[in-house]
């Protein structure tokens, strides 16, 4: 029961928070066991001030930062797309429903004289411009060249930002 | 660090100010590390976690609310990564292992009474058989720079508690190098 008692103490006793007292320091200065375990504890204690500190790599500032970048960018692209989504969402609504009340107030007729009004001129304009089809695919094709030239740039310099 | 730079530093984080941020970093990094390695003990994981603790302090700056002191906030989401760690087996420590063989290197060179290898080998050894909170108090409590208060406010424990679940921790490791791992 006693070299219960004292066991109990024997580490706070090593790491210096408690000075033993009276029935606890006689026992330990009889007790063969609990001064060995008391002088294990010491060893301990000191082994564990003696730990090496691991130190981390010198390049642990820059890793952190980039990482915090990186992590940040994604969270970016994530609200972009969302709010794309968002934005694509209510287009599609409004358009919808722009349909709809239309159709509710009788002017679908209307709407729909209008569209082929639209188509017919597009039509038109399609033919008159047929003369020149390939001058105007090849204009096409390097405006959009260049746009995607121009994305990937911003995106990499975006990435390079974090 | 002191309080009022604390406060400063914090307010120029939440600012916006990406070099206020490198500061901190640079300020909590050695200790958000040593703390991190000594509990899980295996370098790579150690250096993902720390990056890891700076990531959540980075998103949580802005709900940071001054009631507790910076460090022991940080300490606290180095205790939270530490211990959500736990649910992975500790890894085995390898003889091979370049970092451990660096770190017994720096330790001999400071003490020759405990130089001996095998004997510091068996410590970390049986360091990795304690249950995680019991690793992360003894790594916190041996390391300098932090306070017993601190510790005991990061993981949310009254002063005593703190205290009897380090000799505890010591007590079990003193047992398990006494026995299973003479």
């Amino acid at each position: 029961m006693f070299c219960d008692e004292a066991l109990d103490s024997v580490e706070a006793i090593a790491a210096g928070e408690l000075t033993p007292e009276g029935r606890i320091a006689a026992h330990l200065e009889t007790c063969p066991d609990c001064a060995g375990a008391l002088r294990a504890a010491r060893d301990l204690d000191q082994m564990l001030r003696r730990r090496a500190v691991p130190a981390p790599p010198g390049n642990f500032t820059a890793k952190t930062l980039a990482r915090v970048r990186r992590v940040r960018w994604r969270s970016e692209q994530h609200v972009d797309l969302a709010f794309n989504v968002a934005m694509g969402t209510v287009v599609v609504a409004l358009a919808a429903g722009a349909l709809l009340l239309l159709a509710r107030a009788g002017l679908a007729g209307i709407a729909g004289d209008a569209f082929s009004l639209v188509s017919r001129t597009a039509v038109d304009a399609g033919r008159r411009l047929s003369g020149s089809l390939s001058v105007y695919t090849g204009a096409a094709a390097l405006l959009g060249t260049a746009l995607l030239i121009w994305w990937w740039a911003e995106r990499d310099s975006d990435m390079a930002n974090g | 660090m002191q309080a009022g730079n604390e406060r400063q530093l914090v307010e120029r984080c939440r600012s916006g100010d990406e070099h206020a941020f490198q500061e901190l970093v640079e300020a909590y990094g050695n200790l958000v590390f040593a703390l991190i390695a000594r509990t899980v003990q295996d370098r790579s994981r150690a250096e993902d976690l720390a990056q890891e603790v700076f990531l959540r302090v980075h998103r949580a700056l802005p709900y940071f609310r001054g009631e507790a002191r910076l460090s022991t906030w940080i300490y606290r989401i180095v205790a939270n990564v530490c211990l959500q760690e736990h649910g992975k087996p500790a890894l085995p420590l390898s003889l091979d292992d370049e970092a451990t063989h660096g770190a017994a290197r720096a330790a001999a060179s400071v003490d020759r009474r405990f130089g001996d290898f095998e004997l510091r080998d068996r410590l970390e050894k049986a360091i990795a058989r304690l249950p995680a909170n019991y690793r992360l108090l003894i790594a916190a409590h041996y390391l300098e720079g932090i306070r017993y208060e601190d510790l005991a406010e990061a993981l949310q424990m009254p002063l005593g508690t703190v205290k009897t679940q380090l000799h505890r921790a010591k007590q079990q490791l003193r047992r398990l190098l006494e026995t299973e791992l003479k």
